[in-house]
């Protein structure tokens, strides 16, 4: 999760206009599921790579990261979407060539997917999505909300992770049942400490004028609209470029 | 249980999206009425939804071995009520694809309509079934969390097999093939997240009690406490 976070904030791309970035990732992200996979989605795997690891110079092996959990957990799923169950003369089993072509397109669509999902999540941090979803017209009391936990997710993080790593050394995992009253124990006590805390900062913000917004100064980050043109178009050729490899194989 | 990004066709996608969006909204409009009357609940809602998402990071302790994770379903509808935690559920979920990979954006709406309205409603309804009936108040978090968990994992499944009928027995097979494939890690995972709320809660109400009661977002746990 740290990870993840840290290459949005820090990544080439990090001072570009959050639109320049999550337009065209959007862009592959419709493609994606909308036009033939089986010749589309290799092709979006490759431009959401390219562009995070030689555009953005977010590391190949962070993508992997990002992309592996998931990944394994499509290709270990892609099995049974090839299996059918027949239950007309007793429940069988049996690979249908249907449920393969099923089961091929839908884990390309989602491994596309997916690469676009990395595109926006390594590129761009949670945080800059506020001025999208202002502009969205979710309301402010809604979007500060978003934006406060988020904050305080890393700063929970950071004690939940020391208080299962105590727990652990003391033994507190050895056994199903113990670990499971650890667990329990943990998560009462982040929940009391969060909200101990949620309280002091209330106090603490109230007295400093806090009217449930939260100012901070943001470098201006200017549309560049060429930037932007150039990217949708780079979505427009990986589009086209799916279409015609898809006729030039049928 | 997630669906991840991408997997289902882009109609199913759009339909389930369009089914949870109310559900959200509903939550929205509640919580913003509600930080425009008592402002200090927004770090209170903030802190508890960051709680919520720390949950489901965490690792579970498994009896299988397989890495599984809470999905905080049932403990969140007691102590926020299903409404709001339609719209606390849904920005958990879209922090867990952005920040962990888990789930997607296409398959949010899916993922929100299981995990942040069924789920929840199913729990409370429970709960507050459980509690009409006399139940033990441990039993009853058991059932409710339980059972949200259930009625979770039996959605997804039913979403997956919509998406992908079965060629040769259709919806109810895929249902079936679906259900299965997920139940050895599903079912012990619903019993392990029923124990572990009923382990919370009661932390939560022997040294919680106050900041219980400030939450007052919190219906079903005022209930329990009155009961």
């Amino acid at each position: 999760m740290r990870a993840i976070d840290r290459h949005a904030w820090t990544n080439r791309w990090r001072d570009w206009h959050p639109a320049e970035k999550l337009l065209p990732a959007f862009g592959l992200l419709l493609m994606a599921l909308l036009l033939p996979p089986l010749t589309t989605a290799p092709l979006i795997v490759v431009v959401a790579g390219s562009a995070l690891v030689w555009g953005a110079g977010v590391p190949a092996r962070a993508l992997l990261v990002f992309v592996a959990p998931p990944a394994a957990f499509l290709l270990l799923g892609a099995p049974f979407l090839a299996l059918s169950l027949d239950l007309s003369a007793g429940p069988t089993l049996r690979f249908s060539p249907g449920g393969v072509a099923l089961a091929l397109s839908s884990t390309l669509r989602a491994l596309a997917a997916l690469s676009c999902l990395a595109l926006v999540a390594l590129t761009t941090p949670v945080a800059d999505w506020a001025s999208l979803l202002r502009r969205a017209g979710v309301p402010a009391g809604i979007i500060e909300l978003l934006l406060l936990m988020y904050r305080l997710v890393f700063s929970f993080a950071e004690r939940a992770l020391t208080g299962q790593r105590a727990q652990a050394a003391r033994l507190g995992y050895s056994r199903f049942g113990r670990g499971l009253r650890s667990f329990g124990l943990l998560a009462g006590n982040l929940f009391q400490r969060g909200l101990t805390k949620a309280r002091a900062l209330e106090i603490g913000l109230t007295a400093r004028g806090y009217r449930g917004e939260l100012p901070v100064l943001r470098a201006a980050r200017p549309l560049c609209r060429s930037r932007l043109a150039t990217a949708m178009l780079g979505v427009g050729l990986t589009g086209l470029a799916g279409g015609w490899l898809g006729r030039a194989l049928s | 249980m997630h669906i991840a990004e991408g997997f289902l066709p882009p109609l199913h996608a759009a339909i389930w999206s369009a089914l949870a969006a109310p559900f959200v909204v509903a939550g929205a409009r509640r919580v913003n009425r509600l930080l425009r009357d008592q402002p200090q609940l927004q770090l209170l809602l903030a802190a508890s939804g960051a709680f919520a998402f720390l949950l489901s990071a965490l690792k579970l302790p498994s009896i299988t071995g397989s890495s599984s994770h809470a999905t905080g379903v049932g403990l969140g509808a007691m102590l926020f009520g299903p409404s709001v935690m339609a719209l606390l559920g849904a920005i958990v979920l879209c922090f867990q694809a952005l920040l962990l990979a888990h789930g997607g954006l296409t398959t949010l709406g899916a993922n929100v309509f299981a995990l942040a309205v069924v789920g929840p409603w199913v729990a409370f309804a429970i709960l507050r079934g459980a509690r009409r009936l006399h139940a033990p108040f441990a039993a009853a978090v058991f059932v409710a969390a339980l059972s949200g968990n259930l009625a979770t994992y039996l959605t997804t499944a039913g979403q997956l097999a919509l998406a992908f009928p079965d060629p040769a027995s259709g919806v109810m097979g895929s249902f079936l093939k679906f259900a299965a494939v997920f139940a050895p890690t599903q079912l012990p995972l619903a019993a392990v997240e029923g124990l572990l709320t009923v382990s919370i809660v009661n932390f939560l109400r022997e040294y919680s009690g106050d900041e219980l009661r400030a939450l007052e977002v919190l219906p079903a746990s005022r209930a329990a406490e009155a009961g």
